[in-house]
């Protein structure tokens, strides 16, 4: 039964993870992707671990690939028109690559058979929601508080990246909707003025600029970028 | 395969097949009583000509949404077009294997049974995951149409169920951290306190249930939040260009989703099947249990009769500057009363006062 299952959800992966490869469509790759995750937290489940399987599904299958499948969707790329050729000098290197995984896969096979006698040590909880957490804040709490100061770093770094404002004076303040810029920023032709334009409405600031409202373009005002 | 196997697989296909027809009777009769409910409350009378009152009503539109014509767009993305419906669908049902609906009862010939289908060690993080899955049916759905409206409705969608699952699961997080425990049946049999009434959203979780109703809403694309069905804006939003049973598959399955969502609410904050006298009449336990989730039904029902639209920037704001911030402090509080010790205060003084109750 359990092989089965073994056999069910391994070949869904593999399947997947050609589909994967094999797609041209990228959003069928990204699915195909989706695909390979939730047969690997099913093997997850499988060997005892609801836990890793569960944090599998919510953080790769939910978060990562919606994130994905977001980008695919939004820059709405086209199917690949024809194959780029590939460099010559890329066959041999993944010949190699293709080699050394095939040895390793050998090595555990073989290493697998070797000490299936081995007794598993205290299996019956190491994959538990419990045990983890236990492990998480005692054993391992350096490499957890790494990690956490590490996914931080990123995070800060991200939005630095992501806020065009932050070559903006310190007292502009950006919001969707309600917009205090200074001058300068606002109408390209005053150029070093620093008064603040404080609106509420594109309607409020294009009679503050002196200029009609329908003159005005809408991709001008910042908030439509979240729609 | 030996005897004992099949009569377990066979106990829980049973199980699940009972717990599947209730949620989709229930669900049935939601949007009966949604549109029941709506018309009362905007001075009308609704449907009700097919049977006593209505009462045919939902298995009247089964069978138009069975027999109407389904139009598939030339140009959309047809495997994706297919798969989004189902995936919506699969997606909300597989959760509700995992609510206890009730304690322990006897039954004549099987004895003495848990009324839950299965129990594990994640089973929240199971709900939230599978949660997180349903995502896709939405997104994919306004992507393949290939229609404007329908991405604009997906992608707002998407957009929205990600910003509202952060304080979600941060609105859990306080739950969890007094309960000490992922399994949905511990943490209902945790809330039983003096005669069962001792339901985390009275002890110390009211923000925490506060923060979890509202973005349990935006979560299901309810009223207030419901932007990516705007009809006034998007058409229909991201299934503008579904028909017949396909559409059916996804408003059955923002259906299922409300309930779901209820469900968890009920587990979570309002104590499960707990109630008074549970423990003498355990029957009593799905009666209050399915109480609570119909008090959540008819409150989003409310809501959508009462309340205007959100603008998106405002979502968006609310989300992110308010809700998620309001959460954090809230695990904050929580965890420092837990760590001091003032919880368990509380609750040995309240079981002292109220012994001769319990």
């Amino acid at each position: 039964m359990l092989a089965l299952l073994f056999i069910l959800f391994a070949g869904l992966a593999v399947g997947c993870a050609i589909a994967m490869v094999a797609q041209r469509n990228p959003l069928y790759s990204a699915i195909s992707l989706i695909g390979v995750f939730i047969s690997l937290a099913s093997l997850y489940v499988m060997l005892a671990a609801p836990f890793i399987a569960a944090v599998q599904v919510i953080v790769y299958a939910g978060a990562i690939m919606v994130l994905v499948v977001f980008v695919i969707m939004l820059l709405n790329v086209e199917e690949e028109e024809h194959r780029v050729l590939r460099p010559r000098y890329l066959v041999p290197g993944a010949i190699a690559m293709a080699a050394v995984l095939f040895a390793e896969a050998a090595f555990i096979i073989s290493f697998v058979g070797d000490s299936r006698n081995t007794p598993a040590t205290s299996a019956s909880d190491v994959g538990l929601t419990m045990s983890i957490g236990t492990g998480l804040f005692t054993k391992y709490l350096l490499p957890f508080e790494i990690t956490s100061l590490l996914l931080l770093m990123a995070i800060v770094g991200a939005m630095s990246l992501a806020r065009r404002g932050a070559l903006l004076p310190t007292d502009a303040r950006v919001i969707p909707g309600a917009q205090v810029l200074t001058r300068s920023i606002v109408d390209p032709e005053a150029v070093g003025d620093a008064t603040p334009v404080i609106t509420h409405s594109t309607a409020e600031a294009a009679e503050l600029l002196q200029e009609p409202a329908e003159a005005r373009p809408a991709s001008r005002t910042k908030d439509t970028d979240l729609e | 395969m030996d005897w004992d196997t099949l009569v377990y697989a066979g106990f829980k296909l049973t199980g699940i097949m009972i717990v599947f027809a209730v949620v989709m009777g229930i669900v049935a009769y939601t949007v009966l009583a949604e549109r029941r409910v709506l018309a009362f409350i905007q001075g009308r009378l609704g449907p009700n000509r097919v049977g006593y009152g209505g009462m045919l009503q939902p298995l009247a539109d089964l069978l138009k949404f069975i027999f109407k014509e389904d139009i598939i767009p030339d140009k959309s993305t047809k495997f994706i077009y297919f798969l989004a419906p189902i995936i919506a669908t699969t997606a909300a049902l597989m959760t509700i294997i995992v609510y206890p609906f009730g304690p322990t009862v006897t039954l004549p010939l099987i004895g003495s049974v848990q009324l839950v289908v299965t129990r594990f060690d994640v089973a929240l993080l199971y709900v939230l995951g599978i949660t997180s899955v349903g995502v896709y049916g939405i997104a994919l759905a306004g992507w393949s149409s290939n229609n404007k409206y329908s991405l604009m409705g997906g992608l707002r969608s998407a957009a929205q169920l990600i910003s509202y699952e952060l304080s979600l699961g941060l609105a859990l997080i306080g739950v969890v951290l007094q309960s000490g425990t992922l399994d949905l049946y511990q943490i209902v049999e945790q809330q039983y306190g003096v005669q069962g009434m001792g339901w985390y959203l009275f002890w110390v979780q009211p923000i925490g249930f506060i923060i979890y109703l509202i973005s349990a809403i935006a979560e299901t694309n309810r009223v207030p939040f419901d932007l990516p069905e705007a009809e006034t804006e998007l058409v229909a939003g991201f299934h503008t260009e579904y028909s017949a049973m396909k559409f059916a598959l996804f408003f059955m399955a923002e259906y299922i989703n409300m309930f779901t969502v209820s469900m968890l609410a009920t587990t979570l904050f309002l104590g499960g099947w707990n109630g008074p006298f549970v423990k003498q009449i355990p029957w009593l336990g799905p009666l209050y249990f399915i109480g609570k989730v119909v008090f959540f039904l008819f409150l989003y029902i409310w809501l959508r009769g009462t309340l205007p639209r959100f603008r998106f920037d405002q979502l968006m704001n609310f989300g992110w500057k308010f809700l998620l911030p309001v959460a954090i402090l809230n695990i904050i509080l929580t965890a420092t009363l837990q760590f001091t010790g003032v919880i368990d205060a509380v609750n040995a003084l309240f079981k002292g006062w109220l012994g001769f109750l319990g």
